[in-house]
């Protein structure tokens, strides 16, 4: 029977938690979601109010409220890489980057899932900072990958200038922007421009290359403004006389369409995506509706320990996250320290891997347990296997990481966990199919990279804000910095108490300074991951994400499910 | 058409569908819980396959066993009857999923319609008039008394998520209107699992009248009539008929196509019921729309001469509608009272037992037909685990007059021994003058003295 089965998971939480570590750890998921939202807002305020204001005194909107007025009323706004450059000042004034002064999200227009990219005009003018390009190449690089139409809300004053060189020379500076938009084009993307004010040498270039740009009466797009040019201020030229839409849109061409404002430029914009092909999410949805979770979506915010070490039971996760809670377990009987199976996602078929954070049994040694957050060999080739199979099978993949790394020790090297590791690598490695990462809590070392870390290129990678990316615990760091004063449980070994205090202390040095490098919000303002998620928000995340992957018919490979190669897999190891 | 399909109910509807089936040569495989294991309607199914322990959670509730069964006897449909699974959106789509046909909507119209607010609001949409109240869910207590100052008291507070009178408050005055939040909010959580609250003005001396609508999968969609349900004791239909004595005939044009059309506009399919409150000035507005084939069609049967279960598994087999609307003729009048084995003298109190003998009704009246819609036999036993109701007794007159007649004889040549049931209750309702002259409304059984105990 070639029929795919989904069937129920999970449980209400009132009977699968008891009410007061329910509570407690809604409580303390809480107060980091609120740390999150503080960071958030503040990267959202720009430079402030004052900026707002001034924008708005020139007859332009904020880039939050083009974007607003772009998408669809019932769409939401979904960023990535809101905290770049978090953390981070320039120069001796110490200025501040929110965002990288530049905001890329995902939003609806017209039903249709796009790729924003618009500059903050409330930061430094919209002007790119070190990270901004690197930023907006992501954004674009998403979009080429699933083929999502891009929209360029462009009011640009160029490279942030006393940081030049950190943005201009390298591979992945200013120049690659225009390579992507170059590479989008070539691959028959959709892109589509709006010129909203100053915009000077890499802001004049932007809009360019996409297909079609609408510049406002107060737009102005030049190689060199005017104040770089000789006998200008005599001859009274100003950037927007030899640069604004009397030029561009008539003489040069360089432009498309005049409007008079922010307002009538973004309708047009919209009016442009609703000639694109509508989203083909429909169609492979197969008759199924697209349908909620059977559990609340807040829910998520209690469902797992913020203390990485203890266990809990993903399927609750999982059930919190497919559509009606209905699941089909592949492999449910090998490699038990993994859960692979599919689901759907706003009606969308959709793979999903996760670790399995509980004990369970060695499938030799069948009274011996085996602590979860671990891959070992039956793991690994059962998610290896599934993880090819949703490749031939066309099922965009969804890794949920809370992993400590790999099996160590006799066992595990005698078994080849190295040969076995790496033939997931290669999978991953060469899966065309789209996957996206979830960091949910520890991501260590190798069982990072095996669960497709950003390495292996997922087209998004969340984290939570109890995400620990390193390469390896603290306390693993540690052991190995001081093996020589440990015994075999790894308790120290010394002289004195002394000494043993001494030593003692240092491990935790070490310990501390690892702790301070996992925190998420240098992985996000780095861009090692592409955003920081509220759990509740994992959901929306992936109902879009999916979306995403399933909207453009015709460029990758969607096998209908009854050719799945997933039936062979399940049949054979019955 | 379907070579097998399932039936997942029990009682008189499991064999009203059963015979349905054969009707169009379709075979039937009937679940049942082990209570029902010798049960009279089994004897005319094709296959019987027990589903799970007695407890209806346990059996008719249990999609899981019920989905299996069907893949194991080869059914290519579910009809799910009325009640247990029929309006549960969850096990739409799992059937779906599993390629076997859900006779009914799709899960999602099941949804739409099925939670109170987004169903009001759907069909103010399509033009229909609703009661003035909430526009969804209501906030909290402060939208609620914003509201009522709008709409003006009296109002009444009802669940979201609800039906069957649960979590619902009458409320006179604004000073009541705190209290019968709390109360109704908590009755809500405890009973559904969700205590949001919309709010509605209370309409009194209100009439329930009900057009049955019949949809295909193509957006097709007729009224047949409607049917007054107001004879309710505790928001439990006891009498049903049709045409209301209450509705012109060009009322039930206009508000039987409005209906029809806003149902079509949404994707509905198969057998719906929109329900609508008349008020005294004789305004409609609509109440809430039932999603499955309800107890009361045979009265819309008789006076259409149109098999609704037919018609079900008809849509469901993707065949297009080939009622047209202007050649459907509503004919005579027919009258359904509900048989139930409860003691109407001791508050209606549930009296299974051992039904030792009983003897169909019969009618001697010329142009007066009598359906008895019912799956006992002589010794059968009423198990106590479902709900008590012992068969339909459907009377069809030329007019209400005869109609009248015809249910009197009916009901007095109905044998049932062994069991008390509500006869002789029906008995004193047709002797009513409210009844008899049809001025009854939704208070009147509440009001009166007929209910005793």
């Amino acid at each position: 029977m070639a029929k795919v089965i989904l069937e129920p998971i999970g449980e209400a939480r009132e009977q699968s938690f008891r009410d007061d570590v329910w509570q407690a750890q809604r409580e303390q998921m809480e107060r980091h979601n609120q740390e999150l939202q503080i960071k958030r807002d503040w990267v959202r305020d720009g430079w402030g109010k004052k900026y707002r204001e001034r924008v708005r005194a020139k007859g332009k909107l904020t880039t939050w409220d083009r974007i607003d007025r772009l998408k669809d009323e019932d769409s939401p706004v979904l960023p990535i890489g809101t905290l770049v450059n978090y953390g981070r000042t320039f120069g001796p004034d110490e200025r501040t980057s929110p965002g990288a002064g530049v905001v890329t999200a995902f939003a609806r227009v017209h039903g249709r899932w796009v790729v924003v990219i618009a500059n903050d005009n409330t930061v430094a003018s919209g002007s790119w900072w070190p990270q901004t390009p690197e930023k907006i190449q992501r954004a674009q690089e998403i979009g080429l990958r699933m083929r999502l139409p891009v929209v360029y809300l462009v009011d640009c004053s160029g490279l942030f200038l006393p940081e030049q060189s950190n943005t201009f020379p390298g591979r992945m500076g200013a120049g690659a922007i225009f390579r992507m938009n170059s590479l989008l084009s070539a691959a028959g993307v959709p892109q589509i421009a709006g010129v909203h004010g100053d915009c000077i040498a890499g802001g004049g270039y932007m809009p360019i290359i996409s297909d079609v740009v609408y510049m406002t009466e107060q737009a102005y797009m030049v190689i060199a403004g005017a104040a770089l040019i000789k006998g200008a201020k005599s001859s009274q030229i100003s950037s927007l006389t030899i640069g604004g839409p009397d030029v561009h849109v008539h003489l040069s061409r360089c432009a498309d369409h005049r409007v008079p404002d922010d307002v009538v430029l973004l309708k047009r914009v919209r009016e442009e995506i609703s000639k694109l092909p509508s989203p083909a999410c429909d169609y492979y949805r197969y008759g199924a509706e697209a349908a909620q979770p059977r559990f609340d979506a807040d829910e998520m915010n209690g469902l797992f320990p913020t203390d990485h070490r203890m266990g809990f039971d993903v399927r609750q996760l999982l059930a919190r996250l497919v559509d009606n809670s209905l699941f089909w377990e592949v492999l449910p009987h090998n490699g038990l320290e993994m859960i692979c199976g599919v689901g759907r996602v706003n009606g969308l078929y959709t793979g999903f891997i996760a670790n399995n954070p509980e004990l369970t049994d060695h499938p030799a040694a069948g009274n011996v347990k085996r602590p979860g957050g671990i891959l070992y060999r039956e793991g690994i080739a059962k998610i290896s296997q599934f993880s090819r199979t949703c490749n031939d099978d066309g099922i965009p993949i969804v890794w949920l990481q809370d992993i400590s790394g790999f099996d160590i020790g006799v066992e595990a090297e005698k078994q080849g966990l190295l040969g076995y590791g790496s033939n997931l690598i290669y999978t991953n490695s060469s899966n065309e199919v789209p996957m996206i990462t979830v960091l949910l809590r520890k991501c260590s070392g190798a069982g990072y990279y095996a669960m497709a870390g950003l390495p292996y290129r997922p087209v998004l990678q969340l984290a939570t804000p109890i995400t620990r990316l390193s390469v390896m615990e603290g306390r693993t760091l540690a052991i190995g910095a001081f093996r020589t004063k440990l015994d075999d449980n790894f308790n120290v070994i010394a002289e004195n108490e002394g000494e043993a205090e001494k030593i003692r202390q240092g491990m935790q040095d070490v310990e501390q300074r690892i702790e301070g490098d996992m925190d998420p919000v240098l992985a996000a303002a780095r861009r090692d991951v592409d955003e920081i998620v509220k759990p509740s928000e994992l959901r929306p995340y992936l109902e879009a994400a999916v979306s995403m992957a399933y909207q453009a018919a015709g460029y990758r490979r969607m096998k209908n499910p009854r050719i799945w190669a997933m039936h062979d897999l399940s049949v054979l190891t019955r | 058409m379907f070579r097998t399909v399932m039936i997942a109910n029990r009682g008189e509807i499991a064999l009203r569908i059963i015979r349905a089936c054969h009707g169009l040569g379709v075979r039937t495989v009937v679940a049942h819980s082990e209570a029902d294991r010798d049960a009279p309607w089994l004897d005319e199914a094709d296959l019987g396959v027990c589903v799970g322990g007695a407890r209806a959670d346990r059996s008719y509730l249990n999609a899981d066993a019920i989905l299996q069964a069907a893949e194991q006897t080869d059914c290519q449909a579910i009809h799910p009857g009325y009640g247990f699974l029929a309006e549960n959106a969850l096990f739409a789509a799992r059937c779906e999923q599993q390629g076997i046909t859900f006779i009914g909507p799709t899960a999602r119209s099941i949804r739409l319609m099925g939670d109170k607010a987004s169903a009001k609001r759907t069909m103010a949409e399509a033009g229909l008039p609703t009661i003035p109240g909430s526009d969804g869910a209501l906030s909290g207590v402060d939208d609620a008394r914003e509201i009522a100052r709008q709409v003006g008291f009296p109002v009444l507070l009802k669940a979201s998520a609800g039906g069957g009178g649960k979590g619902m408050r009458r409320c006179e005055t604004e000073a009541l209107l705190e209290e019968a939040f709390q109360q109704a909010s908590l009755e809500a959580e405890k009973a559904f699992g969700d205590a949001s609250l919309y709010l509605e003005k209370l309409i009194t001396a209100g009439r329930h009248i009900e057009f049955q609508i019949l949809c295909d999968a193509f957006g097709d969609a007729v009224h047949l009539g409607e049917r007054e349900c107001s004879i309710q004791r505790k928001h439990q239909k006891l009498v049903e008929e049709s045409p209301s004595p209450i509705v012109s005939a060009e009322e039930r044009r206009q508000l039987g196509t409005m209906a029809a059309q806003a149902v079509a506009r949404v994707g509905y399919r198969g057998v719906g019921t929109v329900e609508f409150l008349r008020d005294p000035a004789g305004t409609f507005y609509f109440m809430e729309m039932n999603t499955r084939l309800q107890v009361e069609h045979p009265v819309t049967e008789m006076i259409t001469g149109i098999d609704l279960v037919a018609e079900q598994l008809r849509v469901a087999a993707n065949v297009p509608l080939t009622l047209q609307q202007d050649a459907i003729e509503f004919a005579g009048h027919a009258i359904e009272f509900r048989i139930n084995a409860e003691d109407p003298d001791q508050g209606f109190k549930p009296d299974p037992g051992e039904i030792i003998s009983f003897a169909a009704p019969e009618v001697e009246l010329d142009d007066v037909r009598v359906r008895w819609d019912s799956a006992i036999r002589d010794g059968y036993r009423i198990p106590p685990h479902y709900d008590s109701m012992v068969g339909k007794l459907i009377v069809h007159g030329p007019d209400r007059e005869a109609a009248l007649r015809g249910s009197v004889q009916a009901l007095n040549s109905l044998g049932l021994e062994g069991i008390c049931t509500t006869a002789g209750f029906h008995l004193r309702l047709l002797a009513a003058p409210a009844f008899r002259e049809g001025t009854y409304d939704i208070d009147f059984l509440a009001s009166g003295d007929l209910v005793g105990g």
